[in-house]
């Protein structure tokens, strides 16, 4: 098999072959290196690369397989982690320049389990410095660009993670998300993004960007592989006070496409301001669940036009707290943007933060109550496309001033109270740049998300759709 | 108090770290937003229960 077609696989294919020993972890492994050797002069979507170390774990996955003793769907794919979680032994900066050439002793409970799991690291990914940023422009290692246009930007925070998957660089990709990290750079990137429950993924040894919104996400091509990709991490881990006791980790096996009688709920008033290739996309979008058999309901929750205003305020006053150390000592290696806004949350007082959980409480019982009519909240993932890196940090259109602050709300309410949703691609808009779907559950509803994606990608094709550099 | 004091109290809290002029403008114009933000969602939590840490039995964490 050619590297370029090996690359075409998807997880659950490649992770098959690889089990019954048709194709080789080493295969695998060379072929994802050698895509990624070519691309990343043009995508910068890696700051370490782990060629050396993967393809000797790649060469002992084998023998490991052959002896019998195989892992699971994980053991000797090539996967790629952003770079906010500790890996032994190998360079860790949070695209920071403060910790440029820090190499920590331990692994994070990601690399653990995915070292359980026998799938092999290949690369840590480039991103906003520490994850706080919505672009993947603020790194000290420099932009991660599209790979559907170069010119633009990947989204953010874990815009290298999303870049490396939608070029082929690797079928898995594992990163974080506080804001809207992982969902956002899925849908300018065109693949699947999701984000679990709060508590769901331990995040112990990955950096903070917001402790009370923090989570631990994953990037694949298809729903299918997002769920083996969550199987092998998920569970309960003591040392993250956030992390939840749950059953073992199934979600691949209950993976279910019939949706009928499954409630959608779309909150229209938030859609206006959206760019008409991305209202027609979502409008073809709910006429699949209609036909799948699924109930779209009109739902009227104004609580959520504070979301976005209670998210930042929020993750401004907990990443100030968290870095005050840093800023006090080091705030000349912050990226400008970044220490501007280290800055600003320095000076919120704590009634102001104490303020600000309020409002989020209020939100969140009023999505409570939204919950018990519906499953599912179904809205664009953003407003655009892809903005030009030429744009900058306002490019996303998040500052509350912007006019398609809009779509910010819709972005921040799942992270910020901490409900599991994704983005899938659902269209391509006139210039050649993709579009995403969110979908988003109740807590714990995280396969209901899952199956509902599912659904979705069984009557359409849009996760199929590759952009032209990843036909390389 | 007057916006330019508000402002100063503000930056107080920075600790003694410098920014350049260009930056402090910057910086002076989020928290001008921020305020305002704050302000608005006093007016819409007003009549919310505070928030309190919630009481769990042990090995019954959800």
């Amino acid at each position: 098999m050619e590297g370029s077609d090996i690359l075409e696989l998807n997880l659950a294919d490649l992770s098959r072959r690889i089990g019954a020993r048709e194709l080789s972890s080493l295969e695998a492994v060379s072929a994802a290196l050698k895509r990624l050797e070519l691309l990343e002069d043009e995508l910068n979507a890696f700051i370490t690369v782990l060629s050396d170390r993967a393809l000797a774990e790649a060469k002992q996955a084998d023998e490991e397989i052959t002896r019998g003793h195989y892992l699971g769907p994980l053991h000797g794919v090539p996967v790629t982690i952003k770079d906010m979680f500790e890996m032994a032994g190998v360079l860790t900066t949070g695209g920071s320049k403060i910790l440029a050439e820090w190499v920590p002793e331990t692994d994070a409970a990601l690399v653990e389990r995915l070292r359980g799991a026998g799938a092999i690291i290949i690369g840590k990914t480039n991103l906003d410095e520490f994850g706080h940023g919505g672009t993947s422009t603020l790194s000290h290692f420099g932009p991660v660009h599209n790979p559907w246009d170069v010119m633009r930007i990947a989204g953010g925070s874990s815009g290298g993670s999303a870049a490396a998957v939608a070029a082929g660089i690797g079928p898995l990709s594992y990163g974080t998300e506080t804001g809207s990290s992982v969902r956002r750079p899925a849908s300018y990137c065109g693949i699947t993004g999701f984000k679990p429950t709060f508590g769901i993924i331990s995040r112990q040894g990955s950096f903070r960007g917001a402790w009370s919104q923090d989570h631990v996400g994953l990037f694949a091509r298809s729903v299918k592989d997002i769920a083996l990709g969550l199987d092998a991490v998920a569970g309960f881990d003591p040392r993250d006070p956030a992390s939840v006791t749950q059953e073992k980790p199934a979600y691949a096996a209950r993976l279910d496409a019939n949706v009928k009688k499954l409630r959608v709920g779309v909150l229209r008033r938030f859609l206006e301001g959206a760019d008409a290739a991305v209202g027609r996309a979502f409008d073809d979008a709910l006429k699949v669940f209609a036909n799948a058999g699924c109930e779209i309901v009109d739902l009227d929750v104004p609580e959520v036009s504070y979301a976005a205003m209670t998210s930042m305020v929020t993750s401004s006053a907990e990443s100030a707290g968290m870095n005050r150390r840093w800023f006090r000592e080091r705030h000349q290696d912050f990226v400008p943007h970044v220490a501007r806004g280290l800055a600003v949350g320095m000076t919120l007082t704590a009634s102001e933060y104490l303020t600000a959980q309020r409002a989020r409480h209020r939100i969140r019982e009023a999505l409570r109550g939204a919950y018990e009519k519906i499953e599912i909240i179904a809205s664009p993932t953003t407003a655009r496309v892809a903005p030009l890196l030429a744009d900058g940090v306002k490019g996303n259109g998040d500052d509350t001033r912007h006019p398609s602050y809009n779509q910010s709300n819709l972005l921040r309410y799942p992270s910020m109270l901490g409900l599991p949703g994704c983005s899938l691609p659902c269209g391509i808009n006139p210039e050649g740049l993709p579009i995403g779907l969110q979908l988003v559950g109740a807590w714990f509803g995280d396969q209901t998300v899952l199956n509902a994606g599912l659904a979705y990608q069984s009557s359409t094709d849009w996760h199929t759709h590759r952009p032209a550099l990843a036909r390389c | 108090m007057k916006d330019t004091d508000k402002v100063a109290h503000r930056l107080a809290l920075l600790e003694g770290v410098s920014f350049s002029t260009a930056d402090l403008e910057s910086i002076v114009a989020e928290i001008m937003d921020l305020e305002r933000v704050v302000v608005e969602l006093e007016r819409f939590s007003e009549g919310t229960p505070w928030i309190s840490q919630q009481a769990q039995p042990v090995n019954k964490k959800v």
